[in-house]
């Protein structure tokens, strides 16, 4: 464990290395995600100034389950985003041989390989918005909060690694599992908003299948006051099952790997 | 005999790496208009409960907002990056060289090209989205054929103004050499004030004036909004004149801003 944790960091310095090379690209980056999340927010405000709420959602309401979600899909951008290339710049043209012959676990090599800085962007826009939602709705800022909210955004961060590393997982059949990969991410859309918006199905998948409702509905309920029992804590629980099952995935298909033979 | 087999062995690779081949960019297509509908199932969702509890926001009823809305995400995606990214790459690589000397206009071919891709792409999105429309939403298109063509005489409008302005746009990476922090800016602005996300009649007074003084909302707003008859085929005259200036202004900048920045080319290990 020691050893993996030294080893990330050397990961960590060689990257920023890298960045500090192009400087220009690392500030382009970081603010890229600021814009576009910038561009919808302001036309979600641009609605909700009009109405005082949606079926009983303030907006503020609203930017507290977006800012969560917001967070967490940031842990993964940070640690995780290697995980949606790993058939096109690794597999296919032959690089995660690499992986194979060294000493050290072949994900965490991957993993390692590309710590993504743009994710900074997110944890700006999601600290910001849950920050505001927090003050403007009056609640409680004390460590149960904090600590809740801390243990969710990890929760659903590890409940967005494990989905894209099953979809990651795909491309030791398939060669290349973007596209796999890009479908079930893009249903985290739907966690942007409470999911009573939804048909009872749609929600139903959010928190059975794909999980997403755990980092930002449930979590931002609870904060809320709302009545959801013990599904308030189901995050975690949720979190390990997933990354348990898409770890067995990816093993499984390490053993199915064949190299592209160049 | 082991010679066949090796043989027939190596082939059935051959073969499987090509269905894999084929499959990957098929794969992409559909994971594409995938993650297409499911954004927009989110979001006329997000529509049908803002309009569970009230009759109708800016004036606007349920069923103009939903059809402009279905309709925007149809177009979506043919204004959503532009080509930005092209001009880079010719530039990084150093084909802007040979891409120069062809015996045709340079501009006109990659026009052409553009407005090829853009209505293929069109036509996968109303098939794609306008079904989902149709069948799922229940959200009734128009049928009158008079409608659809105002409507793709706009677009092809709306297109050529964005197009013209992505040229004077891409003529930047001239200078800057750096296409990817463009493209977020262009891309974010777009989404913005170009009408994609919400009718911009929703927008703040102050916002909606930055949006009539983009050229986005042309390509987006305009059109959708004849479609969508929140537009009344009455006023088409002013809009074309409308966007007949807007093309010609844009046009002329787009060929002045080139002449003058292809001066500054560098091919680069060209």
């Amino acid at each position: 464990m020691l050893r993996y944790t030294k080893l990330y960091w050397y990961f960590v310095i060689q990257r920023f290395k890298i960045l500090m090379e192009y400087r220009l690209n690392f500030f382009i980056g970081s603010i890229s995600t600021v814009l576009f999340q910038g561009a919808s927010l302001v036309a979600l405000w641009a609605v909700l100034r009009q109405v005082p709420s949606i079926q009983g959602w303030t907006f503020e309401q609203i930017l507290l389950i977006y800012g969560l979600l917001t967070l967490s899909k940031g842990i993964n951008h940070l640690f995780a985003d290697n995980l949606w290339v790993v058939g096109r710049d690794y597999i296919r043209p032959g690089q995660f041989d690499r992986f194979l012959v060294r000493p050290i676990n072949p994900l965490f090599h991957l993993l390692a390989d590309r710590i993504c800085h743009d994710a900074i962007g997110d944890f700006i826009v999601g600290l910001s918005l849950v920050s505001y939602a927090m003050v403007q709705l009056q609640l409680p800022i004390n460590l149960t909060s904090i600590g809740f909210i801390i243990l969710m955004v990890i929760s659903g961060g590890v409940i967005f690694i494990a989905l894209n590393l099953i979809t990651a997982a795909t491309s030791f059949w398939i060669m290349d599992s973007i596209a796999v990969t890009n479908v079930v991410f893009h249903t985290n859309e739907f966690a942007q908003y409470p999911l009573t918006f939804y048909h009872r199905s749609i929600g139903m998948v959010l928190t059975w299948l794909i999980p997403y409702g755990f980092a930002s509905y449930y979590p931002a309920s609870y904060l809320l006051g709302h009545e959801i029992g013990w599904m308030a804590w189901l995050a975690p629980v949720v979190a390990l099952v997933c990354i348990t099952i898409a770890y067995k995935g990816w093993l499984l298909g390490l053993r199915n790997y064949g190299s592209t033979g160049s | 005999m082991d010679k066949l087999y090796y043989r027939l062995r190596t082939y059935r690779s051959v073969v499987g790496m090509n269905i894999k081949e084929i499959l990957a960019y098929n794969f992409w297509f559909w994971s594409q208009v995938g993650a297409h509908i499911l954004l927009t199932i989110a979001y006329i969702s997000f529509w049908k409960a803002l309009y569970s509890e009230r009759d109708s926001i800016a004036g606007l009823d349920m069923q103009q907002t939903l059809t402009y809305i279905i309709l925007a995400r149809i177009v979506m995606p043919l204004v959503q990056w532009g080509y930005t990214q092209e001009f880079g790459f010719w530039i990084r690589e150093g084909t802007i060289s040979s891409e120069l000397l062809r015996p045709v206009d340079f501009q006109e071919r990659i026009y052409i090209g553009h407005l090829t891709r853009t209505f293929v792409s069109l036509a996968q999105q109303l098939i794609v989205v306008g079904s989902l429309a149709l069948f799922v939403f229940k959200i009734s298109l128009p049928t009158d054929p008079l409608v659809w063509l105002s409507f793709l005489i706009s677009l092809l409008l709306g297109c050529s103004i964005l197009f013209c302005f992505d040229w004077i746009f891409g003529c930047i990476a001239f200078y800057s050499t750096e296409v990817w922090g463009l493209q977020v800016v262009r891309g974010s602005v777009l989404l913005l004030f170009s009408g994609v996300l919400l009718p911009l009649t929703m927008l703040p007074t102050a916002l909606q004036t930055i949006a009539k003084w983009l050229p986005f909302a042309q390509s987006v707003s305009v059109p959708v909004s004849i479609l969508s008859g929140m537009t009344p085929l009455s006023n088409l005259g002013s809009i074309w004149l409308q966007q007949l200036a807007w093309l010609s202004v844009m046009f002329i900048l787009s060929r002045l801003m080139f002449n003058f920045s292809v001066r500054k080319i560098t091919v680069q290990g060209g």
